[in-house]
């Protein structure tokens, strides 16, 4: 597939902070970072990274306090909150860690939302295209409630991809599901990226999840710290052994086995 | 866990705001009607007291049921002789002879002096009389002098010295105010003349030479008991003595039961405030519970029973109901103190401070707090049975119970409710009818009220059907919102639903009495002018001078007295008796015949009565009986001759006007309506102008057409209206305040929701526009569904009313399409705060939202 070189999304200098004073935490303490087109970016990193803030960042649901965001091309640090609205409806896509669908709608009617809400007539092509790809054919008049966790993120991806975003942002996918589920998204998320020429880009903390991307970046404390290309587990457990201060003597073993522990006990620091 | 439910609540302020308000709405209406029955029934011993301030009473013997209400002219009188004979006995320090009669009193603005329908009274001045205060001026001395009571110098805007006109014994006459009497209290409106004692007796006296009565006071060291020992003697032949505390007891007694009904009218509509408001606190502590169900779930978790829990939720309803029936209370009696300003502006004084008593209090907070305990008894119940683990799972998702019992619960319900009112509409002139349509009319609205969850999905998919079509994906949003929940939207829905099929039911039956009374009298009445007073009494000069102009064909006053009685083996009750000359009947007035003979009935003879159906049923009097009418002159026996009905004429009984002149004295007589035709070759209008003209120095007396006067009868049916209106207006206003709960906590439940649609593009504007759309298909389902009950429920009135002239059913269409559009009105309303809270929502808050 010919690539166009040219990050489909990038930060400079990204700064920000909560709190004031003693208690100020810097969770961004300027971040350059580039998001390559049609690549599936994972972005790690332990508690409190900043890796979710990032992610918030780029994608204009939280306001940076200095620098640039530049997502497709527009400038999204300095928007508007209409204006962040519509880049929301018609270029980028969400699938969050849990509660990603509408309670009141099917399945179909989930997926088609963003659609409806931008008024945009329904490609029923690329509508096809992308539940056939989420294998979700026989499940669409269903209700969220009667359907399984992976599923429920199965309808999200599809949500995701059917407005054809340039950037779909991913916080978590499979933090609450199995490892068969996960590998279920995780697989549909990679493939819309090698068949669908999407760009993807994902918050994880399970290196599983992390070795389905190109591309993943380390975050520690508020900066860039590391980056593996074509990831493998071992290689993403390895520099995450790396991050960690020196008189950890575990091994990487917590953040493996968190990947399958009870979805309570690994609940995202998304709210800091 | 006492202090944890503290917390909560203070934690959640503004949560439990909307129910802490609804509260106090129901509990202010309570209280501000306990507190205003106070102060009538306070004001109206006043009045009393004032009216009959004397020790003892030598008066006309009374039947038991007659009313001593001021105003109520007797049909005999006590001789004047007796007020020096009784003057003359020991212990009497005062004898005095009282009178009075109406009096119309032309103000400085040239129209009557008369307020609210307060009576307007002509006493005799005595100069002696205890009871009168001289506080400027003289009193009356000769004829063509009057004093006037304080309050009524005031709102006449005259002053002492001023000459006016007045209407006294029908006659129009010059009078100059000589001066300004207290009479020891405030009349409630009523506007009091003073007349020189000659005048009066020639004018007021009921036979020309007797007086009211007579009022004693007693010399210092009687007691009334022993005055009205002394006074024994004068008792019999008619006359009665009492004490006047047993007088005054009396009088108070009988307003007490008069104001006994207002206060039962004004408290069903407290209940039905109080009900809606049960409502909503019942609907805020489920859906506060529901999202506490966490926070309960570790307190479980921690070692809390079930039982503690379900405590520290009812100790929350506990202060929320507390609190809120506090401020009812001091709502109620501002809401009191409000309407006495308001009712002091049109000239009625109530007396005495807003009456704080204990009962008033006591009973409001018991009420409301009763009602919010018992309101979150049931929420409670369900987060203290949720297993602990249960609750503690990230997606906390309470099961919806099921429909079914309520189901089958509402059906047989609402099917006795139509059993009874099938077999009420079956046999309409059963006497358990009218109970059987009450109780089955309950059932009915309560079998509504349970299944309306049930029904709330089909109704809302309906109603939304053009949202959904036409605003696509807000409709089917907000569609969805309304019907997730089914229990919840009908409890908001309800409470609008309850104001709503009271309005439907009110609007039906009030508008189809309209058509009914307008339909008969148009058939009833004839006559091209119709001539009232709004004293309800048209001077006798009146009556005379109509009579005699040339462009009246024919001129019929319908004239009537109140007296006694009887039929077969029956005590004698006071009841109106109309006196109509010959040819009447037939001629300006037609009545339906029921039973007897027309002819008779047209040319009612000397012994001869005629009866109305209502009372003939009433007292089971059938044509050949033998009633006994006692007035002035004695009693005497009258035969029923004809059974008839009729809406144009007021009283039961009609006999010959020969017959009532017979009874009672002309001057006793009361004219209140005057039925002319044009002479021919005069037009109504021509007529009109002529009868106008005479009539005018009367200043009280009007004139109509026929039109005019149909139409008049139909504006008292809209006044009524009105009044209901405002009073369901509060409901409306508590219904809004639950709609706004709802929505209020269903966006604080929905904020991940939100926050995800938001995230995917939903615009702000869009997302009000959800709430917005769910707040109106609420707002319309409820009042839809109330509207239908209501509807359905008046519609089955005419049938077992017809006799009491409900004849006819009308639906006043406009008036329900404008409920409905009040009804999106109100829907828009209520989703404004909500709607602007949930659009103010930061995306990123709500989608990390716990």
């Amino acid at each position: 597939m010919a690539r166009d070189t040219t990050p489909i999304a990038s930060a400079r200098g990204l700064v920000k902070t909560y709190g004031r004073g003693d208690t100020a935490v810097h969770a961004l303490a300027g971040v350059d970072v580039d998001f390559g087109r049609g690549e599936l970016t994972a972005i790690m990193g332990p508690s409190g990274s900043g890796k979710s803030t990032l992610m918030h960042c780029m994608a204009g649901l939280d306001r940076t306090d200095a620098g640039t965001v530049v997502v497709d091309g527009l400038e999204v640090s300095g928007m508007n909150e209409r204006k962040l609205t519509r880049l929301r409806r018609d270029r980028l896509g969400f699938v969050f860690q849990a509660f990603n669908l509408v309670p009141t709608l099917t399945a179909l009617e989930n997926i088609t939302l963003p659609l409806d809400i931008a008024r945009r007539p329904v490609d029923r092509a690329h509508l096809d295209t992308v539940v056939r790809a989420v294998g979700l054919e026989d499940r669409l008049d269903h209700k969220p409630s009667e359907l399984s966790g992976g599923q429920q993120q199965r309808v999200a991806c599809a949500r995701a991809l059917v407005t054809r975003p340039a950037v779909v942002f991913a916080d978590e996918p499979t933090g609450n599901l199995d490892s068969t589920s996960s590998a279920e998204v995780l697989g549909f998320l990679r493939r819309s990226v090698d068949e669908l020429g999407q760009s993807v880009v994902m918050v994880t903390h399970d290196p599983t999840a992390a070795s389905y991307a190109h591309r993943v970046l380390f975050l520690a404390d508020g900066r860039l710290v590391g980056e593996v290309v074509d990831p493998t587990t071992e290689s993403v457990l390895a520099a995450l052994a790396a991050l960690r201060p020196a008189r950890s003597t575990e091994p990487a073993a917590p953040a493996a086995s968190a990947a399958s522990a009870a979805p309570v006990a690994t609940s995202s620091p998304a709210a800091l | 866990m006492g202090r944890v439910a503290l917390r909560g609540i203070r934690a959640h302020l503004v949560r439990f705001l909307l129910s802490l308000l609804a509260v106090a709405l129901g509990v202010a209406f309570v209280a501000g009607t306990f507190a205003l029955r106070t102060m009538l029934s306070g004001t109206f011993d006043g009045i009393v007291d004032a009216a009959a301030p004397a020790d003892a009473y030598v008066r006309v013997d009374q039947p038991d049921d007659a009313s001593v209400v001021m105003g109520t002219t007797t049909a005999q009188s006590v001789p004047l002789e007796l007020v020096d004979e009784v003057a003359a006995v020991d212990g009497v320090a005062h004898a005095i002879g009282g009178l009075s009669g109406t009096i119309v009193l032309v103000g400085a603005d040239g129209t009557a002096v008369q307020s609210t329908q307060a009576p307007s009274l002509a006493l005799n001045y005595v100069p002696d009389d205890p009871s009168l205060h001289v506080v400027e001026g003289r009193g009356p001395e000769r004829t063509g002098e009057v004093a006037l009571e304080t309050a009524t110098l005031e709102s006449s805007g005259l002053s002492v010295g001023d000459t006016t006109t007045a209407v006294l014994g029908g006659e129009v006459t010059e009078v100059e105010i000589v001066g300004r009497v207290d009479l020891g209290g405030p009349m409630a409106g009523a506007t009091i003349v003073l007349v020189d004692q000659q005048t009066a007796l020639d004018v007021l006296s009921p036979d020309g030479g007797g007086v009211n009565e007579i009022a004693v006071y007693a010399a210092d060291g009687t007691t009334p008991e022993q005055l009205a020992e002394r006074l024994a003697p004068f008792a019999g032949d008619g006359l009665e003595v009492v004490t006047g505390d047993a007088l005054r007891a009396d009088s108070k007694a009988d307003i007490a039961s008069q104001l006994g009904f207002i206060t039962t009218f004004l408290l069903v509509f407290a209940g039905i405030a109080l009900f809606v408001g049960a409502f909503i606190i019942s609907n805020t502590f489920a859906m506060s519970v529901r999202q506490r169900m966490r926070e309960l779930a570790l307190l479980r978790a921690v070692g809390a029973s079930p039982l503690q829990v379900f405590a520290s939720v009812l100790v929350q309803a506990a202060v929320v109901g507390l609190l809120g029936s506090a401020l009812g209370v001091a709502g109620g009696l501002a809401l009191v103190s409000g309407l006495r300003v308001v009712l002091g502006s049109i000239g009625m004084d109530l007396v005495g401070d807003i009456p704080v008593d204990a009962t008033t209090v006591v009973v409001s907070l018991v009420v409301g707090t009763a009602v919010s305990v018992l309101a979150a008894a049931l929420p409670a119940r369900r987060a203290a049975l949720v297993p602990p683990v249960e609750a503690m799972r990230d997606d906390v998702a309470v099961p919806e119970r099921s429909l079914r019992w309520r189901a089958v619960g509402g059906l047989a319900i609402g099917a006795l409710g139509v059993t009874a009112l099938a077999l009420a509409l079956t046999r309409p002139e059963e006497d358990a009818a009218e109970t059987l349509l009450g109780v089955g009319a309950g059932a009915v609205l309560v079998g509504v009220l349970m299944l309306s969850p049930v029904v709330a999905r089909a109704a809302v998919g309906v109603l939304a059907w053009p949202f959904v079509r036409l605003l696509r994906p807000v409709g089917r949003l907000a569609r969805g919102n309304v019907v997730r929940n089914p229990r919840r939207t009908a409890n908001t829905a309800g409470a609008l639903m309850i104001g709503m099929a009271l309005v439907g039911a009110v609007s039906v039956i009030a508008v189809s009495a309209q058509q009914s009374v307008t339909g008969v009298v148009e058939a009833q009445t004839n006559a091209d002018v119709v001539v009232r007073s709004a004293t309800m009494v048209i001077p006798s000069g009146a009556v005379d001078e109509v009579a005699a102009l040339p462009e009246a064909g024919t001129s019929d006053a319908v004239a009537f007295a109140p007296l006694a009685v009887s039929g077969p083996g029956e005590e004698p009750a006071v009841d109106y008796v109309i006196g109509l000359a010959d040819g009447t009947l037939g001629r300006s007035v037609e009545v339906e015949l029921v039973d007897g003979s027309l002819a008779a009935l047209e040319a009612l003879d000397a012994g001869q009565v005629a009866v109305t159906e209502a009372a003939a049923d009433q007292h089971g009097w059938q044509v050949g009986d033998d009633l006994t009418v006692a007035g002035a002159a004695g009693p005497q026996d009258l035969s029923v001759v004809a059974v008839f009905t009729t809406n144009v004429l007021g009283a039961p009984l009609v006999v010959g006007q020969d017959v009532l002149d017979t009874l009672v004295p002309r001057e006793q007589q009361q004219v209140d309506t005057i039925l002319v035709t044009a002479a021919a070759g005069v037009t109504a209008t021509e007529l009109q102008d002529a009868v106008a003209d005479v009539v005018a120095p009367y200043v009280v007396v009007s004139v109509l057409t026929r039109d005019e006067f149909v139409s008049n009868l139909a504006a008292q049916v809209d006044q009524l209206l009105v009044i209901l209106y405002a009073l369901l207006g509060l409901s409306v206003v508590i219904a809004v305040l639950g709609i706004v709960n709802t929505l209020a906590l269903s966006v604080i439940e929905r904020t991940r929701e939100i926050g995800l649609l938001r995230a995917v593009g939903l615009g702000r504007l869009q997302l009000a526009g959800t709430v917005t759309i769910e707040s109106v298909l609420t707002a319309v389902f409820g009042t839809v569904l109330g509207l239908a009950v209501g509807v359905a429920l008046a519609a089955t009135m005419p049938t077992v009313y017809a006799d009491d002239g409900l004849s006819e059913l009308a639906v006043p269409w406009a008036n329900l399409g404008g409920m409905v559009a009040l009804a999106v009105v109100v829907g828009v309303l209520a989703a404004l705060w909500p709607g602007i809270r949930a659009a103010r929502l930061k995306v990123l808050d709500a989608v990390a939202y716990e």
